[in-house]
């Protein structure tokens, strides 16, 4: 599976705003559901811009939204 | 499954159907002589228009039903709004549809190179356009399932 060495809390941050549903979230930041349940499960990176707006929405800066693991990467070229 | 991936379904049935009749309707033509395909090239490039042509027709028919039965079934009548994903996903499908495409040009001069008849190019140009065509459908299902 193709899985993103960019990691989120979405899903925490989505209970924590009363439990707000992936469409609300993406009607908020126009993109379909099935894109903000990819970027969940980490099969897909957003776009910077995309990454604001998301982070916007939970008021939030966008470091406390996604994180980047690097070691993840590396792990992989071992490989 | 998404509307997406459904769609790209049908694209690759629809795809096979079409071509599969109208190749199938061609030669049934030529074997009963109507035209010589094998020596007139002037009717291969008549012959492609007429596909082109009833190609788009055909698949306009085939998507308006696949929206009526889509929305019938799911409830849904909203064809969904294209986004960065979606975008991405289908640039990436047209890069693996255009190298497929190019593999089977460049293999369609070497065979000719080493032999093959000069109406089969025309041959192997229908069969690339009908593989580049899975390639890039198959691609999109693929991306949307695993992940871009």
């Amino acid at each position: 599976m193709v899985k993103s060495t960019i990691q989120n809390s979405i899903r925490k941050l989505r209970f924590l705003a009363d439990e707000i549903t992936q469409q609300q979230l993406a009607d908020e930041v126009g993109v379909s559901r099935q894109t903000i349940v990819a970027i969940e499960k980490g099969n897909y990176s957003p776009t910077l811009e995309l990454a604001f707006k998301i982070a916007n929405v939970f008021n939030l800066p966008i470091e406390e939204v996604f994180i980047y693991e690097p070691k993840a990467e590396k792990s992989k070229k071992k490989k | 499954m998404s509307y997406q991936e459904k769609q790209n379904i049908v694209n690759i049935f629809s795809g096979l159907l079409i071509t599969g009749i109208f190749t199938w309707t061609v030669y049934q033509r030529h074997l009963e002589g109507r035209f010589d395909l094998t020596e007139d090239f002037t009717k291969w490039g008549v012959l492609f228009l007429i596909f082109m042509g009833v190609s788009m027709i055909a698949r306009i028919i085939i998507y308006i039903i696949f929206h009526i039965i889509n929305a019938i079934a799911t409830r849904e009548e909203d064809v969904p709004v294209e986004d960065e994903r979606d975008k991405l996903i289908k640039l990436k499908s047209t890069r693996n549809s255009h190298y497929t495409f190019s593999i089977c040009f460049v293999s369609a001069f070497i065979l000719l190179a080493i032999g093959m008849p000069i109406y089969g190019i025309f041959i192997a140009f229908l069969i690339s356009g009908l593989l580049a065509e899975i390639i890039d459908n198959s691609s999109q299902i693929y991306y949307y399932r695993r992940g871009v």
